[in-house]
């Protein structure tokens, strides 16, 4: 199979995904598109990649991934205590 | 040949569910359409002859992950609240900065065209990677596992609530 096809499922992931987390305004969405974002970056990888070695890297960012995931939502519900809201628009104030 | 049908129907059906994310209103909704995504990226690995990753991939993303979020969405109400959906106009830069992304990246990567990703992807097995992660790789996996430390401890202390001095 070509390469390109491939790169290109991943890149149309990665565009759709970077579509989302610019659009919506909900600090969980744009955390599940940031998600996605570095689901189609690991696609991309495990595709173009040599096989062994591009596998490893990819189950090494599957645990950045969780490690994100976790302090993502952690800091959100943290925000959501404090600013009673999840819309980024209305979070102006960075301390406080 | 039906491998490579695999793989163009399950991008394409992994596209559609993040292209219905964004019109979908109900937060639980939406986290299901990015579990239909992960699971179609399980099915893609599978199809590439990397099993181990598919493997991971429902176990850690589509598991593990998917229901942090849907903890996190039942234990924030405010994810719950009727917002109107973005309007054309908030949606046009958006699309429009994506559109950008996946031009360039489609044009930087031409060069993939004459580049085949293996004829008949071959099979890697768990001795493979082990071998990596475990000879080559072995500084960065160690170095991985102070990364999640680390976002252990921070998660624990963004979640941990603050309680007034006496």
């Amino acid at each position: 199979m070509n390469a390109y096809p491939l790169a290109a499922i991943s890149y149309l992931l990665f565009a759709l995904a970077t579509a989302g987390f610019l659009t919506c305004g909900n600090l969980v969405r744009m955390l599940m598109f940031l998600e996605l974002m570095l689901n189609a970056g690991n696609i991309a990888l495990v595709a173009l990649g040599p096989p062994p070695a591009s596998q490893a890297y990819a189950l090494m960012l599957f645990a950045v991934a969780a490690a994100e995931a976790g302090v993502g939502l952690a800091l959100i519900i943290a925000m959501a205590s404090a600013f009673r809201t999840l819309e980024a628009e209305n979070i102006k104030e960075l301390k406080g | 040949m039906i491998l490579n049908a695999a793989i163009y129907i399950l991008g394409a059906l992994a596209a559609l569910a993040t292209l219905l994310m964004f019109f979908q209103r109900k937060p639980v909704k939406a986290a299901m359409l990015m579990l239909a995504v992960l699971l179609c990226t399980a099915g893609i690995y599978l199809a590439l002859s990397a099993q181990l990753l598919a493997a991971f991939q429902v176990i850690l993303y589509a598991g593990a992950i998917m229901s942090l979020f849907v903890v996190a969405l039942t234990v924030t109400p405010q994810a719950w609240r009727d917002r109107p959906a973005p309007g054309r106009r908030e949606m046009v830069p958006g699309f429009a900065a994506a559109a950008i992304i996946l031009a360039e990246l489609l044009k930087v990567s031409a060069g993939l065209k004459l580049m085949s990703a293996g004829s008949g992807f071959t099979e890697t097995g768990t001795l493979g990677i082990a071998r990596e992660l475990f000879g080559r790789f072995l500084f960065q996996f160690e170095l991985l596992g102070l990364v999640i430390l680390a976002a252990i401890v921070g998660a624990a202390a963004l979640a941990l609530k603050r309680r007034p001095v006496p």
